[in-house]
């Protein structure tokens, strides 16, 4: 007798348990690396080299990666790359976006001449490798006095968010229909302020989308501040790869650490706008 | 309170163009219909005088001012858009209050806003859904809300697009009868865009009727059903649509291939169409066959090859020696393979010139009384 399947039940066959199972092979293939890197911040230094699962655990990395004790081995203190990240990523999508939500909303709602050849030429800035421009940035950077500051890492990084954010918002922008601003402008606002009054309230989602993105891949970028900082304003990506080699010795417990705060903020940040995130990402998908 | 005035009015949009030079001259407090079937240019229009349309040519006046290089918000115009175009993070009350609290249409104390909202809520019967969200109204309460906030507003002119098109079938026919009876709407001069004839015939002052940019037609509902200008007019206005039979005239009488005969107005001969409403035939069930020419009637004879019922009237398909005819009739007792006798006033038979099929032609006349005594059978 065939019986009914409540629903979120599954049917199982061979092929299914199957396919399961390769799929579970491939979660904790893929997901190693990050446990042994959690396992790794947790052993002591006299382990760190050895490759056994059981060793005595200990929080003591986390602690001497924030203390002085990190800031002499590395010469780079290790909160202030902390901050000095935070100030750049956040710099960085806060300027992309105040100018790509406008150019966004002008890509997506008028066409004019080469209007798409400026669209590509953005898109371009991200598939084109950091390395085919670090040295003529590193010259020009020398040359104009921003190198290792703020500034300067908040302005390249504009290579990284701002494709993202106007790529990203263009869509969106096209999805919502041009009668609703049309309205507006017949019900006596300004182009300004019906853009300000009617578009930008619905794609808020999609801001807080493509402004998320954007910042975690601020935050992960490295061939850029590898380059143009030195040792005032190193960020954190460059600040973690210095346990490997500071001081002619390598810390790899201690650089898992390091790697493992480094990777908190994204992660709160995701967190706290997932309301929005849920509802950006699913934007456009559906039609009303 | 204006007129509104189209010369040579045309719209591009890249490189089609969406209308070719439209002249239109609309009387102050006229309910003007456009009709015309999707992609005709209907929307178009609307919007290239609320001066929405950037790629304009030609000129739009409203009270004999010319709107060229006018703001939308400028032109004394509220329109009402197809997709209602209503502010979603706004509720009702604040989309009606929208075009007051911009600034640029006059000034009003919030008293003065809550008593204007109240009033043209109270006539679209939705003044208990003012604190509701667009999303949680239903489509003919999102209609009224969008027509609500054309009323509340002082305009010159009313543009409406297809109010009433994503309505059911019922409210559709309710809302209609409001359209008519709201004050309004009665004295401001109104641009109407619709797909439906019935619409079109039920409220329009005029009718015009678009096809591809252009304006085929435009005159009152009579003249438009009585004289079409052409096959495309006839066969807009009307469901199901004019039977056109393909005839050919000489010595003044037109012949169908099935053998109808009608007389033609003097001076036309070759090939020809025949058009007849199917509401407009008539059904006895008489048994000879063949096609006979009374003094004011035409009558044809044929089989029913199939019967639709749809409740109250019935749509057959007659086959009349060859000539297939759609007739709509009351009649519940007309079975398939009978065969019936059509008749038809003359005066409700059109002659139109003869095309290619799927072509277009012109209205050349009435059918006329055959002028030769008797046709021999």
């Amino acid at each position: 007798m065939a019986r009914e399947l409540r629903p979120g039940q599954r049917k199982y066959s061979p092929g299914s348990i199957a396919a399961d199972a390769v799929l579970v092979g491939w979660f904790i293939f893929s997901l190693f690396p990050l446990v042994w890197m959690v396992l790794l911040s947790l052993k002591s230094r006299s382990e760190q080299i050895s490759t056994y699962f059981a060793f005595t655990p200990t929080l003591e990395n986390f602690g001497t990666v924030l203390s002085d004790e990190g800031t002499r081995l590395t010469s780079v203190n290790f909160t202030e790359a902390l901050l000095t990240s935070v100030i750049n990523c956040v710099g960085a999508v806060i300027v992309s976006l105040v100018i790509g939500i406008p150019a966004a909303y002008a890509a997506g709602r008028w066409k004019y001449r080469g209007s798409n050849d400026v669209m590509f030429t953005i898109l371009s800035f991200r598939f084109a490798p950091e390395l085919m421009v670090i040295v003529p940035l590193f010259i020009i950077y020398n040359q104009l006095g921003i190198f290792d500051t703020n500034v300067g890492m908040i302005w390249v990084l504009q290579l990284v968010t701002m494709p993202l954010i106007v790529w990203i918002l263009r869509s969106y922008f096209q999805d919502m229909p041009a009668e609703l601003e049309q309205a507006a402008l017949l019900d006596g606002y300004s182009r300004k302020r019906a853009f300000l009054m009617v578009a930008l309230p619905l794609v808020r989602p999609g801001i807080a989308a493509s402004a998320l993105l954007a910042f975690i891949f601020a935050w992960n970028n490295y061939v850029f501040p590898l380059i143009l900082t030195g040792s005032r304003h190193t960020p954190v990506t460059v600040a973690v790869t210095r346990f490997l080699g500071g001081g002619g010795q390598a810390y790899y417990n201690l650089t898992a650490a390091a790697a493992l705060i480094a990777a908190l903020p994204p992660l709160l940040v995701a967190l706290s706008i997932q309301r929005y995130l849920v509802r950006g990402l699913s934007f456009g998908a559906v039609k009303s | 309170m204006a007129t509104l005035t189209l010369s040579g009015l045309t719209a591009r949009y890249d490189r089609t163009t969406a209308l070719h030079g439209l002249d239109l001259e609309i009387a102050d407090g006229e309910f003007f219909v456009l009709l015309g079937p999707s992609g005709a240019g209907k929307t178009t229009t609307l919007k290239c005088v609320a001066g929405l349309i950037d790629d304009v040519g030609g000129e739009v006046g409203i009270g004999g001012r010319s709107m060229t290089g006018v703001e939308p918000y400028e032109r004394g115009v509220a329109m009402a858009f197809e997709s209602y175009a209503l502010y979603p993070q706004k509720t009702v009350e604040e989309n009606l209050a929208s075009p007051l609290r911009s600034g640029r249409l006059g000034s009003w104390t919030p008293a003065q806003q809550a008593e204007r909202i109240k009033q043209v809520t109270t006539t679209l019967g939705i003044d208990h859904l003012l604190k509701r969200f667009p999303r949680e109204l239903s489509n003919g309460q999102r209609q009224r809300t969008a027509l609500g906030r054309v009323l509340v507003r002082p305009a010159d002119v009313y543009l409406l697009d297809e109010p009433l098109s994503h309505l059911d079938a019922k409210l559709r026919a309710a809302m209609r009868a409001e359209l008519t009876q709201l004050g309004e709407m009665s004295d401001t001069t109104t641009l109407y865009v619709t797909h439906d004839y019935q619409e079109a015939l039920a409220l329009g002052n005029r009718i015009g009727v678009l096809r591809d940019g252009k304006l085929v037609q435009v005159g009152t509902p009579e003249e438009l059903w009585t004289e079409p200008a052409d096959t495309f007019v006839a066969r807009s206005l009307g469901q199901p649509e004019m039977n056109l039979l393909d005839a050919t005239a000489v010595d003044g009488v037109a012949k169908t291939a099935g053998g109808v005969e009608v007389g033609v107005p003097a001076g036309v001969s070759g090939p020809v169409r025949i058009g007849i409403r199917p509401r407009d035939l008539t059904i006895g069930t008489v048994g000879a066959g063949g096609s006979a020419d009374g003094a004011d009637r035409l009558t044809i004879a044929g089989r029913v090859v199939l019967a639709e019922r749809l409740g109250r009237a019935v749509e057959l398909s007659v086959d009349a020696h060859g000539d297939r005819i759609i007739v709509v009739t009351t009649d519940q007792k007309v079975h398939e393979d009978d065969t019936v006798e059509l008749s038809v006033e003359r005066s409700a038979v059109h002659i139109f010139a003869a095309a290619e099929p799927g072509q277009d032609s012109e209205r050349i006349g009435a059918a006329e009384p055959i002028r030769v005594a008797e046709v021999e059978r």
